[in-house]
């Protein structure tokens, strides 16, 4: 348009942007939260609201020459530290979460359970809420205390306090109830099985012993070994381009681009086209899920049959060889596990798994991970994990290059004077302590693995081997524990649970089992303490409303390894409380109070009182002063001058295993157990050395079970790309991207399962539909992902997806777990097996919607009456009556 | 005067530029710069997705989007009203917030898809290059480039980016609207496969893969790797003739490879040479 034509619009001159804050204020917004925080973030605060948050800047206060930068070179490229920290994407989205419309805003009870009257068990799930005052909330928990300890004795209450979560110390979101209920008595623990990492810590613990829960420790310095001498790297099942979000931030992408540009090849093995192998694999090589165990077979088999192993380095490092040895090459059972054998199960083409054998024996390889994707969580799980420790240990383990490198939580050069780079530090006062434990520790009078809640309820006595806790040593393993324990020891059911941050449902087995046990008649309460009206707080009777990290004050200690320099941030509040939140602590104190112990609870500590314990405990008068770290809100620790001194990973038992053993009874990889040989002599599906298990009493969930004519596919679940197991399911930013939620004809945002084209267009899905995944567990509802990033024979869905319940058993928030195996990784290792089973994807008809409605009218129509945001998924307000007023 | 460099083969596919985006103007309020965007449905940084390939031979590529500010601005001539879209002497193209009278013309004239309109609002919306945060004097950059974890987004002044700028390309060059953001490495289509011996069941490590095309004459060659596999990468849209040799094999052609598509050939059985 000329400018003649133009019209001119009178308005007031502009003016400059007034956009200074009133503060900043730094917080931790990774996930993992246990006194080890990550996503470090500052938050732009003006006029009481939170403007922005962004990337943390180690350098606002501190100059590059105190930091120290580190270096790392190969092939001429050189790897550096930047001077801000690199939160994961969801972290920057964080305002979403603190003011997430399905935030709970007050107390709740739900309408038809009447503490003095009808408790209607049944009803959990189905009914509504109503809200109630904080002192009557507190009184009826307390109430309720006082009368299982009286009628049952303290053991009857269930403490569910374990898990991931916000990054706090003070406020941690897990825990506090445990700390509260051991000063009355005791309480049975909830036990935490090491869900992302199974096959590890059942497997790979009995070959290299106790390392860090399963795990290669020692891991220092991996980064440097791995980029100084390795031609290959192969990202085994885990992905460097979304777990590590959850924890510490996104440093692992720099790394994976540095090793390109330095010529360090990357391959991918996975069955899906993760969001690392799409960007980084030189090579992907896809692999039906739960399989790996057949490839690594064929790969010893090739190495023995070529001879190009390290056969001096087993003969002074492992006992059991012969053994493999046998098994592998069919002296046991007549089966040669050969590259064809190992074909037909895993779904890798024959001469692709010679190529890799024999690559990997040409070229200096080392195994990276960040957790298992579907490698190391599925049904015995601990074969593929103790088959890694082989097949390192056979290319001489702990030489240079030769690791196992969960990259970025391990493995980066030492900081100078942090004490220890363990997201649980041992010598915090108890009031920090103690909460974090019932995470890591089986600490709790009674015992129950978290895979094990609905057995326990529904179908006791139980015995198990091994208590699953964390930090709980191998020889833990070969424990028989009973639940209950005996009556003169205080054991008795468990009759009430008191449950924070609930994701049970969503991320362990066979969610579907966990809600019929809540909803038994045998559990007399429930109250449940959590932000968000999500999973399992929909089965509570009383629902207590925690509040973010964005509205407390606290202390966080960024000591994982992962962000370009480890720091500790002073954390003011940056917005207030939400409604009539809590923090979870203050929740618990609350009721402390009203049961008597609230000044043993607090400890008498104000928040000004424990940050000046952290600064104590951690040292950090050697390196700063209480008034410098006051005034400049964070210390960020330098690299430590000495740092490339220390022994990478394995190296000191690799010199000299002599000198150095390993903690396992022999002191050398323990290819063959004897321990297990010993305690297990009739376990076909942890036999004493790692074999291929088809199937035995645990499971049956492979493509050749006759299962799988109704359920001809492999089921594969990750961790998310837009949550950290189930938290962050309601950032609307992240659940309108391509792989957050799949907007269906319908209106409602579903979760994605990912499907290969050619499965696909024979059953007429077409991308955006609307489908069932299915098998006898359940069903489940999804949005279909038609694309090439699956390969054929998988279908793919993130666990941790928010749980929103059609009738019994049909759900349609996408919580896959509700369908994965209610079997533990084995009959003698009770971790979780929730990657890699059978079941089947169809499009969702106008019948199937019909018969579920048949089945539960009045429970079908509640669901699809619910108050829903598109945005952001689920509502208080669906769940309350009165909603948001 | 400023410029966007944008690296799309460091670009890891986080989304955090699109998100900061939303996180600095979802809410807030920064008129006249901007005035805030809607929760969902709008990026003025949208993060564009490809997926190219086949299993196994898959390769992905992200592609940040946002306004061009270009030089040429087709949206500044179709806007009615004077001053509403204006250039900054840095650059940067702003939609006055005061002065936009909600016409969508500026929407309909982007060739870049880069402008939404917000109906609550009732004017056009869209990149500001974070105007806002630069005219504070405090930020440098903006903050899709400040949350960008592998610096694939960089900002700042022509002069500082020469180098850069030689090798970039800009998006469709053809309209002459001479856009202010620069892209590097956008991969352009490939042809792939993986060559073995069916009666061995090895792959054929070695063998010689000749591309000819699209242009009579032009030949491309390629060895296969340790897995059997070729890659030639880089290749523009066209027909090839594809050829593989190797040694005690009867060698095999393809011909009208249309790269349109990337093309993966899949598993290649190539069958022994007469004798």
């Amino acid at each position: 348009m000329p400018d003649a034509k133009r019209k001119k619009v009178g308005v007031k001159p502009s003016t400059k942007v007034d956009v200074k804050p009133d503060k900043t204020v730094y917080k931790s917004l990774a996930l993992g939260g246990l006194l080890g925080g990550g996503g470090e973030c500052s938050i732009d605060v003006k006029d009481g609201k939170a403007v922005r948050i962004r990337p943390f800047h180690y350098d606002e206060k501190y100059t590059k020459k105190h930091l120290n930068p580190w270096k790392i070179t190969r092939n001429g490229q050189t790897l550096e530290p930047l001077m801000k920290a690199l939160p994961g994407t969801f972290s920057l989205a964080y305002k979403k979460r603190t003011f997430s419309p399905n935030r709970i805003k007050y107390p709740l009870q739900r309408v038809d359970w009447d503490p003095d009257g009808e408790r209607n068990p049944q009803n959990r799930g189905k009914s509504k809420y109503k809200r109630i005052s904080w002192d009557e909330a507190t009184t009826i928990v307390a109430n309720e205390v006082k009368r299982q300890h009286k009628k049952y004795g303290p053991l009857s209450i269930l403490v569910q306090g374990d898990g991931h979560g916000e990054c706090k110390t003070i406020h941690t979101p897990h825990g506090h109830q445990g700390r509260l209920l051991d000063m009355m008595g005791g309480f049975t623990q909830q036990v935490r099985n090491p869900d992302s990492w199974e096959g590890w810590y059942w497997g790979s613990k009995h070959v290299w012993g106790q390392g860090f829960q399963g795990m290669m420790s020692p891991a220092a310095n991996l980064i440097k070994d791995i980029s100084e001498n390795c031609d290959m790297v192969l990202f085994w099942g885990g992905d460097p381009e979304t777990t590590p979000w959850g924890f510490t931030g996104q440093y692992a992408t720099r790394i994976c681009y540095f090793w390109t540009q330095a010529n360090i090849k990357q391959v991918y093995i996975c069955p899906e086209l993760n969001y690392g192998a799409a960007v980084h694999a030189d090579k992907w090589i896809p692999i039906l899920p739960n399989t790996d165990a057949a490839m690594q077979l064929a790969i010893i088999y090739m190495w023995i049959k070529e001879g190009t192993w390290e056969k001096q380095y087993i003969k002074t490092h492992a006992v059991g060889m012969d053994k493999v040895e046998d098994y592998v090459m069919g002296k046991e059972d007549g089966i040669p596990k050969t590259p064809e054998w190992a074909s037909k199960k895993c779904g890798v083409p024959e001469w692709t798994i010679k190529a890799l054998a024999r690559e990997w024996a040409k070229k200096i390889t080392s195994i990276i991970h960040y957790f298992g994707g579907s490698y190391i969580r599925g049904p015995f799980s601990h074969e593929p994990g103790r088959l890694e420790c082989v097949l390192l240990g056979m290319r001489g383990l702990g030489g240079p290059g030769v690791h196992q490198c969960q990259i970025t939580y391990f493995g980066m050069p030492r900081a100078e004077g942090l004490k220890s780079v363990r997201y649980f530090n041992p010598q915090l006062s108890e009031r920090l302590r103690i909460p974090c434990r019932t995470t890591i520790d089986a600490w709790g009078k009674q015992l129950i693995p978290k895979t094990l809640i609905q057995d326990a309820i529904l179908k006791p006595p139980l015995t198990f081997m091994g208590s699953g806790g964390q930090e709980s040593g191998v020889e833990d393993q070969f424990i028989k524990y009973t639940y209950p324990i005996a009556k003169e020891k205080g054991g008795t059911e468990i009759h009430m649970m008191w449950t924070d941050t609930p994701c049970r449902i969503t991320c362990w087995n066979h969610g579907n089992a966990s809600i019929e046990a809540q909803q038994s008649p045998k559990i007399e309460f429930v109250v449940a303490q959590h932000p968000w009206l999500e999973n399992e707080c929909i089965y509570a009777d009383i629902i207590l409303p925690a509040n973010t990290t964005l509205e407390v004050e606290d202390i966080v200690t960024n000591t994982r390894q992962g962000p370009h320099f480890q720091s500790v941030t002073l954390q003011e509040q940056a917005v207030k409380p939400i409604g009539e939140s809590k923090s979870d602590y203050e929740i618990v104190l609350a009721i402390a109070e009203k049961l008597g112990y609230g000044e043993k609870f607090s400890e008498g500590k104000t928040t000004r009182d424990l940050q000046k314990d952290v600064f104590d405990t951690m040292e950090m008068g050697d390196l700063t002063t209480w008034k410098e770290f006051e005034e400049k809100k964070y210390y960020v620790y330098a690299t430590a001058k000495d740092w490339e001194n220390d022994p990478p990973g394995f190296r000191k038992f690799y010199t000299d295993p002599i000198k150095n053993p390993l903690p396992t009874p022999t002191g050398k990889l323990e290819f063959y157990s004897a321990a297990l040989a010993k305690h297990f002599p009739d376990d076909q599906e942890r036999p004493p050395y790692p074999k291929w298990i088809e199937k035995g009493v645990t499971h049956d969930e492979r493509i050749s079970s006759e299962r799988a004519a109704m359920f001809p596919l492999l089921l594969m679940s990750n961790h998310g790309r837009w949550r950290t197991h189930s938290q962050g399911d309601d950032i609307s930013w992240t659940r309108e991207t391509p792989t957050g939620k799949v907007l269906a004809a319908d209106g409602y945002r579903y979760e994605p399962v990912w499907v290969n084209p050619g499965d696909a267009a024979k059953r007429n899905i077409k991308d955006g539909d609307i489908v069932k995944v299915f098998n006898e567990r359940g069903v489940v509802l999804c949005g279909a992902r038609v694309w090439e990033r699956m390969s054929p024979g998988v279908i793919y869905v993130d666990h941790g997806a928010r749980h929103d319940p059609i009738i019994v058993n049909v759900d349609r928030g996408g919580a896959i777990n509700t369908i994965a195996p209610d079997g533990l990784t084995s009959k003698n290792a009770c971790g979780q097996a929730t990657s890699g089973y059978l079941a089947d994807v169809q499009k969702v008809t106008e019948k199937d919607y019909q018969d579920w409605r048949k089945i539960d009218p009045v429970t079908y129509d509640a669901c699809f009456a619910r108050e829903y945001d598109q945005a952001s998924g689920l509502r208080f307000n669906a769940w309350v009556e009165g909603g948001m007023e | 005067m400023k410029v966007f460099v944008i690296d799309v083969g460091i670009c890891n596919g986080c989304y955090s530029c699109q998100i900061a985006c939303k996180d600095e103007h979802v809410g807030n309020d920064w008129a006249p710069i901007a005035k805030s965007q809607p929760d969902t449905g709008q990026f003025w940084l949208k993060l564009q997705e490809n997926i190219r390939g086949t299993v196994p031979k898959v390769k992905m590529h992200y592609v940040p989007m946002l306004c061009q500010h270009c030089d040429k601005a087709p949206c500044m001539p179709a806007c009615p009203i004077e001053g509403a879209i204006y250039k900054r002497p840095d650059g940067l193209v702003i939609i006055d917030t005061e002065k936009c009278t909600g016409c969508k013309a500026c929407v309909d004239a982007c060739p870049y898809n880069a402008i939404y309109f917000n109906e609550s609002l009732n004017i056009a919306q869209k990149c500001t290059g974070c105007a806002h945060l630069l005219d504070g004097g405090e930020w440098k950059i903006p903050r899709c480039a400040d949350s960008c974890p592998t610096e694939a987004i960089k900002f700042g002044e022509e002069s500082e980016f020469k180098a850069l700028i030689a090798k970039a390309e800009v998006l469709k060059p053809e309209l002459g609207a001479k856009p202010r953001v620069y892209y590097l490495n956008i991969p352009k289509k490939f042809v792939a496969g993986t060559v073995y011996d069916p009666v061995e069941k090895e792959v054929v490590i070695g063998a010689t893969c000749t591309l000819t095309g699209p242009k009579a004459g032009k030949t491309a060659t390629a060895k296969t790797d340790a897995f059997g596999d070729f890659w030639f990468q880089g290749l523009a849209d066209g027909d090839y003739k594809l050829t593989i040799e190797a040694k005690g094999f009867a060698a095999k052609d393809y011909d009208k490879l249309n790269t349109e598509k990337d093309i993966n050939l899949g598993d290649i059985p190539l069958a022994k040479a007469k004798k």
